[in-house]
């Protein structure tokens, strides 16, 4: 078997071996770039940079083990043998998966241990026809697929809407068209009526009829106005609902990477200016583009010679048009990221406002929104300023064409060349003509912004979610609560591993209290199992299902889950108990809330289960919160339970009525806690000790007391000292 | 004891570092010898040549050098040389082009250790500014580049950057 990139030839048959590996890496030894290819074979592993000979040739039988040291941007693929470590290869960022397996493969070679496999994810990313990298947990380029212009992709949200939008098209074509109709006619006032002072009947004619077209002209705009906004707003409504679906849809690992103050800006304002550019902006640019036309077949059918110079400009300002657009896109690019940068800060501040106060530093905060403000203003200042620019040359161009008809038709109609009406349209149409040319700038200003806004939202679309659901779940119907690590290894840095080959067996119904350190990983070890992340390495079952099978709605029906930090809903405390279960009868809701030891204190609140919980539900104190989280959890019936620091920031009286409806919540259930407070785990089954990401020790709480030097006694002897401690000082 | 809660700062004679044939960093501090040594920067953007933490194989920190130059030559030397493996930061020399294709930022860089490529997905997620004129670009997959001073660049990289910073 070989897994390799095409190994050049010249290399290839130095080897007496078929390679079982070989790659390319993008730096030098001495970290500059450059190429670097490495072969691995049964029993030698070859590296060559530019000249033909190896630079390095390595028998295996001198290597003991092979691992890579993670810096930052890149790392290096180190062998350790018996006359001390040699770096074998350097990369950048872009090769570690690659090399991670690299050093997986000569580690397992050395050691004679059974060879890993190579599977997709340790390879490098690369696309295979542009050779640009790819995105993160996409097979498909990004240059490669074509997914259409931005543009195109926002007009599609318009087809569900398409007679509205077609009906809006036909009155705007007649709407165009009539408004075409009273120049002509001021032209036949002026040419057959006024000129050769005709009757006063053929006057009131032509002005009723120029009424009746303007009055038809007010009507027709309504109802398109009308439409316009109906079918506006409704496209407005799918593209939040969508962009909020995309956000829902993405894992836990992008939100923990970002602000999440900045999505709110993101769902309504990218959205409006998405909407604005649908509606006002296609409209407007179809209206304009066929009035240009109607209004050029008029003025040449009057006089062509006169309609060509007046034209004259008009190249330029396409022109013009055409080499600002980028520009302005890039500066409303900035300008949104300086808002950005603002918006981040406030949300920021706002969040943690009580430490802001608590250490006196409002005038610092100030100081540092004055700095990101200042920065707005002058990026507003920056766009703005540049339409300020646009706006009268555009004017002035134009108005040079007028200029010319002036001069050009006045001494055709002196010279009795043309008529006086003939030219009254010509500027009339002109006048009309022009006026729209120049607001092209506002229309590449709603274009520009629209299609940043389109940018901004797709990016969140077409970010795929690291948690992908399987394409074909298996059903998994009432589980039973079998519980499997094998072999995991996870890190939030890829190759940086916070879990290390975690072994762990858990029967149905067992309860399994974590303890360790903090950043031991028992917090990661329970994100894991709710699937909020997925393993690098091994795989979690459940019932000897792997849980990247299980749909993920089926999975996280099946887990509940009672946090440090409660959450509550905006919403009553009944709403919140019922919140996975919405169709729960009161009945339901008290007999868990009386489980979780919540009914008694709801009872006696002046609105009892209708109490509303505001934003993050500051009316409840800490453990009553925890209490009706219980009871949410109680409703939700899970199989699996995991208890993460439960009863971590409540009195010990509180501390005794959770443990209390803890203990019944956990009756029959798989569970899962962690505790700092290690007398919480002492109903536990079994304990697990993490330390540095590996289960050191396994066992009940008297058998892992037992052994003196273990990592539980000295936990337990650690509290121990503490309580004395405290103990002291009450 | 030595309280172990103390920083405790190396005294740059009892610190000598040197490099073995296969290419490793290797050390005698305060007369012990360790054959691989793991080196850390404290303030990566602040204090790129202080306060560098000096660590054995394992993560266990030995103590802080203050300044790279307090060293001996060679000691300095291969300190800088493995500051340089470890925090990978190119520092861009010229910027080629900057350009959005179908929702990728494509950056084509010459920096001090050849010319190099990045994509973003976009620049407000992937540009740092620890202040001054420095830069710091990161791509997709997380390889990084540093611009110490946009405004040192030639005119032809700084037009470039003028429209995305």
């Amino acid at each position: 078997m070989t897994i390799q990139a095409n190994l050049p030839e010249r290399f290839r048959e130095q080897l007496t071996a078929e390679p079982l590996f070989s790659c390319r890496t993008d730096l030098h030894l001495d970290g500059n770039f450059g190429e670097q290819w490495i072969a691995v074979t049964d029993d030698m592993i070859f590296c060559w940079e530019n000249d033909d000979r190896p630079k390095e040739s390595i028998s295996v039988l001198r290597i003991r083990d092979s691992r890579i040291a993670a810096g930052i941007g890149g790392g290096t693929l180190l062998v350790d043998t018996d006359e001390g470590p040699v770096a074998l290869a350097r990369y950048t960022a872009t090769h570690t998966s690659m090399f991670g397996f690299a050093a997986k493969l000569i580690g397992a070679l050395a050691k004679k241990a059974e060879l890993p496999v190579v599977s997709e994810r340790d390879l490098p990313r690369f696309c295979p026809t542009c050779g640009h990298p790819l995105g993160e947990g996409t097979g498909v380029c990004q240059f490669c697929l074509n997914k259409g212009q931005a543009a195109a992709r926002v007009l599609h949200y318009a087809k569900p809407y398409k007679t509205q939008m077609a009906t809006a098209a036909f009155l705007l074509i007649l709407t165009t068209l009539i408004e075409l109709v009273p120049p002509y006619l001021t032209k036949l006032i002026i040419d057959d009526v006024l000129q050769p002072k005709g009757t006063g009947s053929a006057l009131l004619v032509f002005v009723l009829a120029l009424g009746v077209t303007t009055v038809l002209m007010s009507v027709m705009q309504t109802i398109r106005g009308f439409i316009g906004i109906w079918v506006g707003s409704k496209v407005m409504g799918d593209i939040r609902n969508d962009i909020y679906g995309s956000l829902m849809r993405l894992s836990l690992a992008y939100f923990d990477k970002r602000q999440t103050s900045q999505f709110i800006g993101r769902v309504n304002s990218d959205a409006e200016s998405m909407r604005q550019f649908l509606t006002d902006g296609v409209i407007y640019v179809g209206g304009e583009l066929l009035r240009f036309i109607a209004i050029c077949v008029i003025i040449f059918s009057l006089d062509w010679q006169l309609s060509l110079l007046a034209l004259l400009p008009v190249p330029f300002m396409i022109i013009a048009s055409f080499t600002i657009l980028p520009k302005v896109g890039r500066r409303l690019y900035q300008q949104w990221r300086s808002i950005f940068r603002l918006n981040t800060l406030v949300g920021e501040s706002m969040q943690g406002i009580r430490v802001v106060k608590a250490f006196g530093r409002e005038n610092e905060e100030m100081s540092r929104y004055n700095g990101a403000n200042l920065e707005v203003v002058r990026n507003n200042i920056k766009t703005e300023g540049l339409w300020q620019i646009i706006f009268p040359a555009f004017h002035l161009i134009a108005g040079v064409g007028t200029l010319l008809i002036w001069f050009y038709g006045g001494g055709k109609v002196l010279g009795n060349e043309i008529q006086l009406g003939v030219l009254m349209a010509l500027v009339a149409y002109l006048g009309m003509l022009f006026g729209p040319l120049q607001w092209v700038s506002q229309m590449i200003n709603w274009a520009s912004n629209a299609i940043a806004a389109a940018h901004r939202i797709f990016e969140i679309m077409d970010t795929p979610s690291e948690v992908p659901d399987a394409a074909q779940p298996e059903p998994l119907g009432t589980i039973k609560g079998h519980v499997d690590f094998k072999g995991v290894t996870y890190g939030y840095e890829k190759h940086h591993p916070v879990l290390k080959d975690v072994n762990l067996r858990v029967e149905a119904g067992e309860m399994i209290g974590l303890v360790g350190h903090s950043g031991a990983g028992k917090s990661t070890f329970i994100n894991l199992l709710c699937r909020f992340y997925d393993t690098d390495e091994g795989e979690i079952l459940i019932d000897g299902i792997p849980i990247r099978q299980i749909g993920q709605s089926d999975l996280r029906r099946q887990i509940g889950v009672v946090l440090q930090e409660t959450f509550l809903f905006d919403g009553s405390i009944a709403d919140n108990i019922a919140y996975s279960k919405p169709d729960a009868t009161p009945e339901e809701i008290m007999r868990a809330a009386k489980i979780a030891n919540a009914h008694d204190f709801i009872v006696r609140l002046p609105d009892g289960y209708d109490t509303r919980v505001g934003e993050r539900g500051h009316k409840l104190s800490g453990g009553e919160k925890q209490r009706v989280a219980i009871a949410r959890a109680i409703i939700h019936d899970p199989r699996i339970l995991i208890l993460d620091e439960a009863t971590a920031s409540v009195d010990t009286e509180t501390e005794r009525q959770i443990q209390e409806a803890i203990s019944r919540l956990i009756d029959g259930r798989t569970t899962f806690a962690i505790a700092h407070r290690l007398s919480t785990l002492r109903g536990a089954d079994r304990l697990v000790v993490l330390d540095k990401g590996k289960i050191v020790e396994e066992g009940t709480h008297e058998q892992l007391l037992e052994k003196t030097d273990g990592v539980y006694r000295k936990l337990v002897d650690a509290q121990k000292e503490m309580s004395q401690i405290r103990g002291v000082g009450v | 004891m030595k309280n172990s809660f103390d920083i405790r700062m190396l005294n740059p004679a009892e610190i000598s570092l040197s490099r073995n044939k296969g290419g490793v960093l290797q050390g005698v501090i305060d007369g012990q010898t360790y054959e691989e040594i793991v080196v850390y920067r404290a303030f990566p953007f602040k204090h790129a040549t202080s306060y560098i933490s000096i660590r054995k194989a394992g993560g266990e920190e030995l103590g802080i050098v203050h300044h790279i130059d307090e060293l001996d030559e060679e000691s300095a030397f291969e300190l800088n040389k493995e500051l340089q493996f470890r925090y990978f930061l190119p520092k861009v020399t010229r910027v080629d082009s900057v350009k959005n294709k179908s929702g990728l930022w494509l950056w084509e860089l010459q920096t001090h250790l050849g010319t190099t490529k990045m994509a973003m997905r976009n620049l407000h997620e992937h540009l740092q500014y620890p202040g001054g004129g420095r830069i710091i670009l990161t791509d997709l997959n997380g390889k990084r580049c540093e611009i110490t001073e946009w405004q040192a660049l030639d005119s032809h990289s700084r037009n470039q950057l003028k429209e995305v910073l």
